[in-house]
């Protein structure tokens, strides 16, 4: 009877916030909003909302906060193992999710306990629908977070040896140490390039068969090269959560026989809490930037 | 951890649930590095609503509070900071008796804080609740 009230509480509380996500959708729709946004309406709310009717139905249980953190990881599982398979998210994703689903979540449930313990239960209850409309509402109120993520590395080799390897380069064969490529976030791979002239087609190969298609934007030669990604591949770990808009390379020539190369990548970002997405996508395009110039370093040091 | 969050980031408190979600972040690092104090913060709750006319509240700031008489009296943050209201001469007499600390952040007030950490601290903390 325990067992079957705490996994009905988890299964309340992920319908719940299945329900506003789904509300969310509807209205971000409505209001003409980027439509996967709906997976991340509110990465605050949502779990707090999961966390409070889960507390509903475990009311007549009496958890102790022990318990309430235990069974708060399993409801926090379940709600994984359903985005996962039902809107497919990506693992990464959903592994970048996970902290603050789970604090949510924490944070909702005990608040319910107190909320349900308490003989004024039925002003918080009524307050319910609204909060869930307010959470459902959020993501069609919000405009899109944009940033830029600059990496930098010294090569020793002049401009006129790095040029060529950052308009194309060939296969890069090392094993992927970013852990989060190690556990199948796409990594690159090669870059093949249609010609050397604004409006060239590029593309950026990723692992797992993944292709960013790009348009040469600005070329100035041995020292910008700046692409405009026209085309991001329909990978789950990838859709719906940000765009990348466009990558530069710029070369400085440090006069002394080494060159500064810098990589530039513009986003935009669909999901929230930005500043929480914001470093986890700092994180992931410099170890993108990295991969790739490092690469051209050995290229270009080797002579290549 | 509360400590220097509290006296530099209390502005974060005005976003809705980010007291709720920063107290969850403690009682999941408590849970997972401390679990003794985990338990003196449950076997405390569990002591302190048993006391006539208490109910729990969520504490503004996070954390549980404590309610009598429509009034919060004392909460404890999720890392078994608790804090207690009495009078002001009554806090200053039990800090002078080194029972307690001066509150964590109003300092000398008529609050003061008490750091749980086993379940041998919990009669104490008691103690408190009913001066």
């Amino acid at each position: 009877m325990r067992a079957k009230r705490l996994l009905l509480g988890m299964l309340a509380g992920n319908s719940a916030g299945g329900l506003a996500c789904l509300l969310a959708f509807g209205l971000g729709w409505l209001a003409g909003g980027h439509v996967w946004v709906v997976i991340y309406p509110s990465l605050f709310a949502i779990p707090f909302t999961i966390g409070v009717v889960a507390a509903w139905v475990w009311r007549p249980l009496e958890l102790r906060i022990g318990q309430v953190l235990l069974h708060c990881l399993s409801c926090t599982l379940l709600g994984l193992g359903a985005a996962y398979l039902v809107f497919r998210e990506g693992v990464v994703c959903l592994l970048m999710a996970a902290p603050i689903l789970y604090l949510g979540a924490i944070a909702g449930a005990l608040t319910g306990r107190v909320w349900f313990r308490k003989a004024s239960d039925r002003l918080n209850l009524c307050l319910a629908p609204l909060f869930l409309f307010a959470v459902a509402a959020e993501p069609s109120l919000r405009g899109t977070h944009t940033g830029v993520v600059t990496d930098e590395i010294r090569i020793a080799a002049p401009p006129s040896k790095v040029w060529p390897h950052v308009l194309a380069f060939p296969e890069i064969r090392d094993a992927p140490k970013y852990w989060l490529f190690r556990i199948g976030l796409p990594y690159p791979l090669e870059t093949t390039n249609g010609g050397d002239f604004v409006g060239a087609d590029r593309a950026c190969r990723f692992s797992g068969g993944a292709v960013f298609k790009e348009r040469v934007a600005e070329l100035v030669p041995r020292k910008l090269l700046t692409f405009d990604i026209v085309e991001m591949p329909p990978n789950p770990e990838l859709m719906g959560h940000f765009d990348a808009q466009r990558g530069q390379f710029e070369l400085r020539d440090n006069g002394d026989g080494t060159t500064t190369l810098i990589g530039r990548t513009w986003y935009s970002l669909h999901v929230r809490p930005a500043a929480y997405y914001d470093w986890w996508t700092h994180d992931i395009f410099s170890a993108v930037h990295l991969r790739v110039m490092k690469h051209i370093q050995r290229l270009a040091e080797s002579g290549g | 951890m509360l400590r220097f969050v509290v006296r530099h980031f209390r502005w974060l408190a005005r976003i809705p649930l980010a007291t709720q979600i920063f107290d969850a972040l403690l009682l999941t690092w408590t849970a997972v590095f401390h679990p003794k104090t985990l338990r003196a913060i449950e076997v405390l709750e569990t002591a302190a609503l048993r006391m006539p006319g208490v109910s729990p509240a969520r504490h503004r700031f996070g954390g549980l509070g404590f309610v009598r008489e429509g009034r919060e009296f004392a909460h404890v943050h999720g890392n078994g900071l608790l804090d207690v209201k009495l009078t002001r001469d009554r806090a200053a007499e039990i800090v002078a008796a080194g029972l307690a600390e001066p509150h964590h952040v109003f300092g000398p007030s008529a609050w003061i804080s008490f750091q749980l950490r086993t379940l041998d601290d919990c009669e104490s903390a008691l103690a408190l609740l009913n001066p």
